[in-house]
This record gives C-alpha cells, structure tokens and sequence, in this order.
C-alpha cells in the first residue's frame, strides 16, 4: 500500500541502521588488533563511514553517530544515553561490537527533520 | 514578543552545557571509587540529571546525552562521534573528567527544532 511505503521511507529503521554500523565495523577494524597509534584512525573512520552511508538512505534525517572502542584488559566499561526527543519519528541503535583484542560500541541517533 | 524572541537564532552554548554536565558529574560519583554494582546507576543518573537541567533552560532544542564511565586499568580507550546536522543551530559538548579509579565522558548533542 502507498502509505506503508511511505511510512517504511521516512521512518527510522532499526534493523537497517544496525546493518550500515556492522558493515562499517567489519571494514575498518575488522580483526586488527588494538593499537594505540590506529586507534584514533579506526574510531573516525567508523564514524564517517556509517555517516556517509546513512545519508545516502535519503531519508528526512539528522544523524549523530558515536564510538567507543576499548582495549580488552579487564577493566569495566559502561555506557549510558538519555534523549529528549520526539518518540514518534526519531530513533537509536546501539551495536556493541567485539574481536579478539578489543570492544567497540557504536551508537547511531536518528532525529526527523 | 515576550515570550520567545522571534527573529533571534537561538544557537547551542557548548560553555554552558559543559558546566552543566561537570556539576552533575560531580553531585554522582565525585569523591567514591569504581564499583561494579554501582555504575549501572551512575551512568543512568548523569544521563537523567543532565538532561533535566538542559531541558529546564527552556530552549527550542531535542537533547542526546551520552555517559560512559570506565576503570582505570591502563586499557586504552578511544571514542569518536560524527554528526550529519545543521552546523549554524545544532551543536555539541563533550566533557572528559577522571578522578583516581576511574575515567568519566559525558557528551550532550544539542538539535535545534524547526518552529
């Protein structure tokens, strides 16, 4: 029906977004390990990467995207967001992410313009 | 009129937004120590309570706040964000704090909403 169809295009689409961000990670980091030199590298590559596939989608959206990558040693590592938003057409994606030497967690806010 | 001055472009202040993070951050986990059970909490209260007085300045603006606390273990630990906006009225703020068990950064995104 049109009006599915059109709601499916500008609405935020969880599953989609969790897609772009896994791609990107696999891309750029995939199974390195952690390096204090190329981190800074990784962390903006990812970034810009999921960014830029994210605009392409076309939709009526502003787009932040945030990355968290951590050295496995054993320390804790928690992480927490708040938003005030309008919970009818905006939405979020976290995806934690993880190899052999390192934990990444990316998460992707979508806010309708 | 006197409610809102129309006709002013109302930008995000990165100055004030900071302090507003730094005190909640100090309210919650200013002089205590890493603690595993605890930091579940802590990271949801500076998320909650900075939102709150952002939200209470009354500007025209949605709110992402972003918190992650870490151990100090000697782990390195990296975080970039990128963001697809408008750069004349949104803007952001990240702060970095630390005290002697742990790592604390906070970032607030500030969107403006079209009126």
């Amino acid at each position: 029906m049109d009006d599915d169809q059109s709601a499916e295009e500008t609405a935020f689409v969880v599953d989609e977004v969790s897609s772009i961000v896994k791609e990107s990670l696999e891309a750029v980091i995939g199974r390195n390990t952690y390096e204090h030199k190329r981190v800074n590298q990784w962390t903006s590559g990812v970034v810009e990467q999921c960014l830029g596939q994210l605009s392409k989608l076309g939709k009526p959206f502003k787009y932040i995207v945030t990355c968290i990558i951590m050295q496995k040693n054993g320390a804790g590592l928690q992480s927490a967001s708040s938003c005030f938003w309008d919970n009818t057409t905006d939405g979020s994606c976290t995806v934690r992410w993880e190899n052999k030497h390192l934990y990444c967690i990316v998460s992707v806010f979508g806010l309708a313009i | 009129m006197e409610e809102y001055h129309s006709g002013d472009e109302v930008s995000f202040s990165p100055d004030e937004a900071s302090n507003v993070v730094k005190e909640c951050i100090e309210g919650i986990i200013g002089g205590v120590d890493y603690s595993q059970n605890k930091v579940n909490q802590w990271t949801a209260s500076i998320v909650e309570h900075t939102l709150t007085q952002l939200v209470k300045q009354g500007k025209p603006f949605k709110y992402i706040v972003n918190c992650a606390v870490m151990q100090k273990s000697g782990a390195g630990l990296h975080t970039a964000n990128s963001c697809y906006w408008d750069t004349t009225t949104d803007g952001s703020c990240t702060v970095r704090w630390e005290n002697r068990t742990m790592y604390c950064v906070v970032s607030v995104f500030a969107v403006a909403i079209a009126l």
